[in-house]
C-alpha cells in the first residue's frame, strides 16, 4: 500500500468574487522512501494540494470539497483538528517557499526547535535543547551550539531554510513535503539545500514531496514527477520517462521552453515561451483546460467538447490529453 | 468572466484566456469601490442629511431660537415640539441645528486650518529633508504626545475672548501634529518615486515638483484625514463647552447645549441626550466614511 | 540593550527643556500671568512673594532658567489665588486621585478590551465579532459626558448601585474609572483584534501549524506575544486621551483630581497653577512614551538591533 493518496482532490476558495477552483480533481500517489516531484507554473494549484493534504489552509474561503487524502491507511480529511496535531511535524512535516517570513521572529532559534522535540516526543528541556544542537549540526549551521538562542533576522536566508529543514526533520517524519524550498535562494545557495535535503531524505528514510516551478531541480532529484496545469495533473511518470518521452503538450512546451545551451548555435535563438494564459479557476472551462494554448487542439476535437480523463498511456505514465505525443507521432502530426 | 477558449482554434489570441483588462483612472476606481461599501454609503447619507438638517431647519422653522417662554419649558417630545423644549421654553429642534450649524462649523473650519498647518510643516519638511527634516521632527516629536484639552485652554486664554473663530484658532493648534507627520510620510515616500525622478532629471523646479507631483499624489491621504481629524475636533469643541471654557450663551453649540443639560437631565435628559446623540451620530458617520475611503483608495490595507 | 536605554532617557532632557519653554512663552501672553507686572489686584503679601518667586525684573530667558530649576526641583511657586497655599501643595493634594482614576481607566480597559479583542479575532465574523466590534465603533463615538450622564442616571440613582458623585470609599472608584476607560477599552478591543488578524495570517503561523502544535500553545506564544506588542505602543497616545477625559469625568463625578483642578484654576485665573500643572501634565506624557519606548525594546528584539 502506498505511503500517501491522494484521489480526486478538490479544493475550493470561497471568495466574494466567486469560487476559485483552485485544486479540480488531483490523484497522487507516493511509496514510502520516494520522492515525487510536482511541477507547474505558478497559479497552477501545486501548493494548494500540498497545504490541502496537511490541512493548513484557513477554512473559511478554502475547502477541501471532494476527493480523499488517505496517509498510512488514515483518511486525513475526516480527522479532527486534534487527530491531525498528532500527523502535522510527527509523520509528515513541511517547509514552506519563504525562509524570510516562516520563522517567528520574537521566538529563538532555540525555541521553535525544542517546541516540537518537546511535544512531539516529550523530551525535557535539557535534551531537546541538546538534539536541537544535533539538528542544526546536521543541516550544517556551524556553531550550533553558540546559534541556538540567537533570533531569525541574525540568519541569512540559506541558513535560516537549513533551519526550517531542521525542524521538519526534528520528530523523524514519514513523508516530507517542501514546498518550493528554494525559490527564494541564491543560486549556488540552491544546490547546497537540495543536496541537503536528498542526502536527509536518505539518512532518514523519508519520502518526499517537492514541489517547484523549476524542471531542473526536479530532474536531480525526483524519482516520479507529477505535471499540473489549472488546478489538475496533466502528466504523470517516473522521472526519466517523463523528460525523454513526454506525452502532454504543456509538458513538451515546458522542457523546450527550458534554455538550451548545448545546442550548435545558442545565440541569436529566441527562447521559446507558451502563448497565452492559464484560464480563470473561477468558471473553468469545460473542456480540456490547456486546449486554448494547444498547438494542436482543434475546433472538432473531443477535448474542446469535453474535458479528457486522465488515463494510462504506458505502464506507469499517465497523461490528461486528445493529443499525446506517440499517438501524435503514428498520426503523422508535425510536433 | 468566463474564460472561453476562442473559437478559432487555429491560432489562440494572447488574450484568449483570462479575464478582461479594464482600463480606468484611480479615482474611478476609488469610486466604484467606495460605492460597495455599505457601511460608507449609509454614513455618507447620514452625514449629508444631517448637514442638511444643520442649514435647513433654522431657515424654515417658525420659531426664535432664542425667545424665552417659561410657559412651556422642559416638554417632551411632540409634534410642534419634535424634539422638545429646554429649561427655557426654547424650541429644541431649532437649537439642535443652530448648535449644529456652530459645532460642524467649528469642527470642519478647525481640520481645514489643521489641513493647512499640517501640509505645509509636512511638505516642508519632507520635501526638503535633511538636517532641517530632522530638526523639524525633533521638534514634532517633543509635541506629539502632548494633550490637546490643555493646550486648546491656554490657548483660548492667551487669546482673550471665546468666539467661533478662537475656536477654531485654538483647536487647530493643539492637534496638527499627526497630519503634519503623515503628510511628512507620503511626500518622504512619494520623493523616492520614479516619476519624480524623471521630473527631476528633466530639470523641474522644486515648487513645481511639489505642486504638480507631490501634493496631488497626496490628496487622497489629505481627504482621509479631513475626516479622521473631524471628530476629534468636534469632540474637542464639546468638551470645552461641556466645561463652560467653550462657547458662550446665547450662542449654542452641542457642546454648551449639552452643559444646559447637564443639571436637569435626572427630569428632562433629552436637554443633553439629544445634542450627545448629535455628537455621536456626527462622529460615527466620519468614522466610516474614513475606513471607507481608506479601503477605496488603498485597497491593500483591507482586513479579510 | 543597556546603550539603548540610557540614549532614550537622555534625550527626555532637551524634550522636557523645550516644552517648558514654550508653555512658559505661551502663559506670559496671558492676560494676568505671573510672569510680568500687571495692575493685577493682588494682596501686597502675594505680591511680594510672587515677584520673589518669579523674577519679574529679571528678563525673559533669565525667568525661563530660573523656573525650569524650580520645575527639576520640585518648586512650582504659589498659587496665585489661595493665599497660603503652593502649586506643590494642590499638586501633592490633587495628583494622586487622578493618577489613581488614569491607573483604574487603564485596568478597566485591559481587563475588558483586550480579551474582548482576542476573543473576536479567534471567532472572526461571528456574532461576537459583530457585537465587539459595533460596541467599540460607538463607544468612540459617545461623547463620554453622555454616557456618564447615564451611567448616574441608571446605576447611582434608579438603581442605587453605586454613588452618583465623590471619591471617598472604593464604590466612589467605579463608575468614574469605567468612563474614562470605555474609550481606551473600545481602541484596545478593536487594535488587538487587528493585530492578531494579521498575526494570524504570517507565515511563521502556518509553519507553527505545520509542526502540529497544540492550537493553545500557538495562540498563546506565537500570536499573542506578537499582537500584543502594538498595544503596548498604543499605551502613549492613550495616556493623552485619559488626561483629557479626565478633566471632564472629573468634572462630572466631582473627583478632586487635578484635571477638575485645572479647569477651576483657569476660570479663577490661578495662572501659575495652570502653568505648574501644565508642565506636569507634559512631563507625563514624555515620561509615558519614554516607558513605552523602552518597553517595545524589549519585546520586538528586532527594534533593539535597528537602533545600535
Amino acid at each position: 500500500m502506498a505511503l500517501l493518496e491522494v484521489e480526486g482532490l478538490r479544493t475550493h476558495f470561497f471568495m466574494r468574487e466567486g469560487v476559485v477552483h483552485a485544486v479540480d480533481g488531483v490523484d497522487l500517489s507516493l511509496e514510502a522512501g520516494r520522492t515525487l516531484g510536482v511541477v507547474g507554473e505558478s497559479g497552477c494549484g501545486k501548493s494548494v494540494t500540498a497545504l490541502s493534504i496537511l490541512r493548513l489552509l484557513p477554512e473559511p474561503p478554502a475547502r477541501i470539497v471532494a476527493g480523499s487524502v488517505r496517509f498510512d491507511g488514515r483518511e486525513l480529511t475526516a480527522l479532527s483538528e486534534q487527530e491531525l496535531e498528532t500527523i502535522r511535524g510527527r509523520q509528515i512535516a513541511m517547509i514552506f517557499q519563504d525562509p524570510m517570513t516562516a520563522l517567528n521572529p520574537t521566538l529563538t532559534i532555540g525555541t521553535q526547535v525544542t517546541e516540537m522535540l518537546r511535544h512531539h516526543l516529550g523530551l525535557d528541556a535539557r535534551v531537546a535543547r541538546r538534539r536541537a544542537v544535533e539538528l542544526l549540526d546536521e543541516v550544517g549551521i556551524a556553531r550550533a551550539a553558540e546559534r541556538l538562542d540567537d533570533y531569525p533576522h541574525r540568519f541569512s536566508g540559506g541558513m535560516r531554510q537549513r533551519v526550517m529543514i531542521a525542524i521538519a526533520i526534528s520528530c523523524e517524519p514519514r513523508l516530507l513535503i517542501a514546498d518550493e524550498p528554494t525559490t527564494s535562494l541564491d543560486v549556488t545557495v540552491q544546490a547546497q539545500v537540495l543536496d541537503l535535503l536528498d542526502d536527509l531524505r536518505h539518512a532518514h528514510q523519508m519520502a518526499m514531496i517537492l514541489i517547484t516551478h523549476n524542471m531542473g531541480v526536479v530532474a536531480e532529484t525526483a524519482d516520479d514527477v507529477a505535471v499540473m496545469y489549472a488546478g489538475q495533473i496533466v502528466e504523470q511518470a517516473p522521472a526519466a520517462e517523463l523528460f525523454s518521452r513526454p506525452e502532454h503538450p504543456y509538458t513538451e512546451a515546458l522542457l523546450a521552453s527550458l534554455p538550451d545551451l548545448e545546442r550548435s548555435d545558442p545565440r541569436g535563438t529566441r527562447l521559446t515561451t507558451i502563448p497565452g494564459r492559464p484560464p480563470d479557476l473561477i468558471s473553468p472551462p469545460d473542456a480540456c483546460r490547456f486546449a486554448p494554448r494547444c498547438p494542436y487542439a482543434n475546433l472538432e476535437d473531443s477535448c474542446v467538447q469535453a474535458p479528457p480523463e486522465l488515463r494510462e498511456i504506458r505502464p506507469g505514465h499517465l497523461v490528461r490529453t486528445a493529443h499525446p505525443a506517440s499517438e501524435r507521432a503514428l498520426a503523422g502530426v508535425a510536433p | 468572466m468566463t474564460a472561453a477558449p476562442s473559437t478559432d482554434l487555429g491560432r489562440p489570441p494572447v488574450e484568449s484566456a483570462g479575464a478582461p483588462i479594464r482600463q480606468s483612472s484611480l479615482w474611478q476606481d476609488a469610486w466604484y469601490r467606495y460605492i460597495r461599501n455599505r457601511g460608507a454609503v449609509i454614513a455618507s447619507v447620514i452625514f449629508l442629511l444631517l448637514l442638511a438638517y444643520c442649514a435647513l431647519a433654522p431657515v424654515f422653522s417658525p420659531y426664535d431660537p432664542n425667545e424665552v417662554d417659561f410657559a412651556i419649558a422642559h416638554q417632551a417630545p411632540s409634534w410642534s415640539h419634535p424634539l422638545g423644549t429646554d429649561q427655557f421654553g426654547r424650541d429644541l429642534f431649532t437649537r439642535a441645528a443652530l448648535g449644529g450649524r456652530i459645532s460642524i462649523g467649528i469642527g470642519f473650519g478647525a481640520t481645514l486650518a489643521i489641513l493647512l498647518i499640517g501640509v505645509s510643516y509636512g511638505a516642508v519638511s519632507g520635501f526638503v529633508g535633511g538636517r532641517l527634516d530632522n530638526a523639524m521632527m525633533r521638534f514634532l516629536d517633543a509635541l506629539y504626545g502632548l494633550p490637546y484639552l490643555p493646550f486648546a485652554i491656554l490657548a483660548l486664554a492667551i487669546i482673550g475672548t471665546v468666539n467661533f473663530w478662537t475656536m477654531v484658532i485654538a483647536l487647530s493648534i493643539a492637534s496638527w501634529f499627526i497630519t503634519a507627520r503623515v503628510v511628512r510620510g507620503q511626500i518622504i515616500t512619494l520623493k523616492e518615486n520614479d516619476y519624480v525622478r524623471a521630473a527631476r532629471a528633466l530639470g523641474a523646479r522644486w515648487y513645481r515638483i511639489l505642486l504638480r507631483h507631490l501634493l496631488p499624489n497626496t490628496l487622497g491621504v489629505l481627504i482621509i484625514t479631513i475626516f479622521l481629524e473631524l471628530p476629534g475636533v468636534i469632540l474637542g469643541e464639546a468638551f470645552l463647552s461641556f466645561l463652560g471654557l467653550g462657547i458662550n450663551p446665547p450662542d449654542a453649540s452641542w457642546g454648551s447645549m449639552a452643559q444646559d443639560g447637564r443639571d436637569a437631565y435626572r427630569a428632562y435628559p433629552y436637554i443633553i441626550v439629544i445634542p450627545s446623540i448629535a455628537i455621536a451620530t456626527l462622529v460615527l458617520c466620519a468614522n466610516f466614511i474614513a475606513d471607507g475611503l481608506r479601503d477605496a483608495l488603498d485597497p491593500r490595507t483591507r482586513e479579510t | 540593550m543597556a546603550a539603548y536605554i540610557i540614549r532614550r532617557i537622555v534625550w527626555t532632557v532637551p524634550v522636557v527643556l523645550l516644552v517648558i519653554l514654550m508653555t512658559f512663552l505661551l502663559m506670559r501672553e496671558i492676560q494676568g500671568n505671573p510672569f510680568r507686572k500687571t495692575e493685577r489686584a493682588v494682596p501686597a503679601a502675594v505680591q511680594a512673594n510672587l515677584e520673589r518667586k518669579f523674577n519679574l525684573d529679571e528678563p525673559w530667558y533669565v525667568q525661563y532658567a530660573l523656573y525650569t530649576k524650580g520645575v527639576f526641583t520640585f518648586d512650582l511657586g504659589p498659587s496665585l489665588v489661595l493665599r497660603d497655599r503652593t502649586v506643590n501643595d494642590i499638586v501633592k493634594e490633587q495628583f494622586p486621585r487622578s493618577i489613581e482614576l488614569g491607573l483604574l481607566a487603564f485596568a478597566w480597559a485591559l481587563v475588558l478590551g483586550v480579551p474582548a479583542g482576542v476573543l473576536a479575532a479567534l471567532r472572526p465574523n461571528s456574532r461576537f465579532d459583530y457585537g465587539a466590534m459595533f460596541f467599540s465603533n460607538v463607544g468612540f463615538a459617545l461623547p463620554n459626558f453622555l454616557v456618564a450622564t447615564f451611567l448616574i442616571y441608571f446605576v447611582a440613582l434608579r438603581w442605587g448601585l453605586l454613588p452618583t458623585s465623590g471619591w471617598t470609599s472604593w464604590e466612589h472608584r467605579i463608575l468614574p474609572s469605567f468612563t474614562l476607560g470605555l474609550v481606551p477599552m473600545a481602541y484596545f478591543a478593536r487594535l488587538v483584534r487587528g493585530t492578531m488578524l494579521e498575526t494570524l495570517q504570517q507565515d511563521y503561523v502556518r509553519t507553527a501549524r505545520s509542526k502540529g502544535l497544540p492550537h493553545r500553545r500557538i495562540v498563546l506564544v506565537h500570536v499573542l506575544r506578537n499582537s500584543l506588542i502594538p498595544v503596548v505602543t498604543a499605551a502613549a497616545p492613550l495616556l493623552g486621551y485619559i488626561i483629557t477625559g479626565s478633566f471632564i469625568v472629573e468634572n462630572i463625578y466631582a473627583v478632586p483630581g487635578i484635571g477638575r483642578y485645572y479647569v477651576t484654576a483657569v476660570s479663577a485665573r490661578d495662572y501659575s497653577v495652570v502653568m505648574g500643572l501644565t508642565v506636569l501634565l507634559a512631563i507625563i506624557v514624555i515620561v509615558a512614551n519614554l516607558v513605552v519606548d523602552i518597553l517595545y525594546g524589549i519585546l520586538d528584539p528586532r527594534t533593539r538591533e535597528a537602533h545600535a
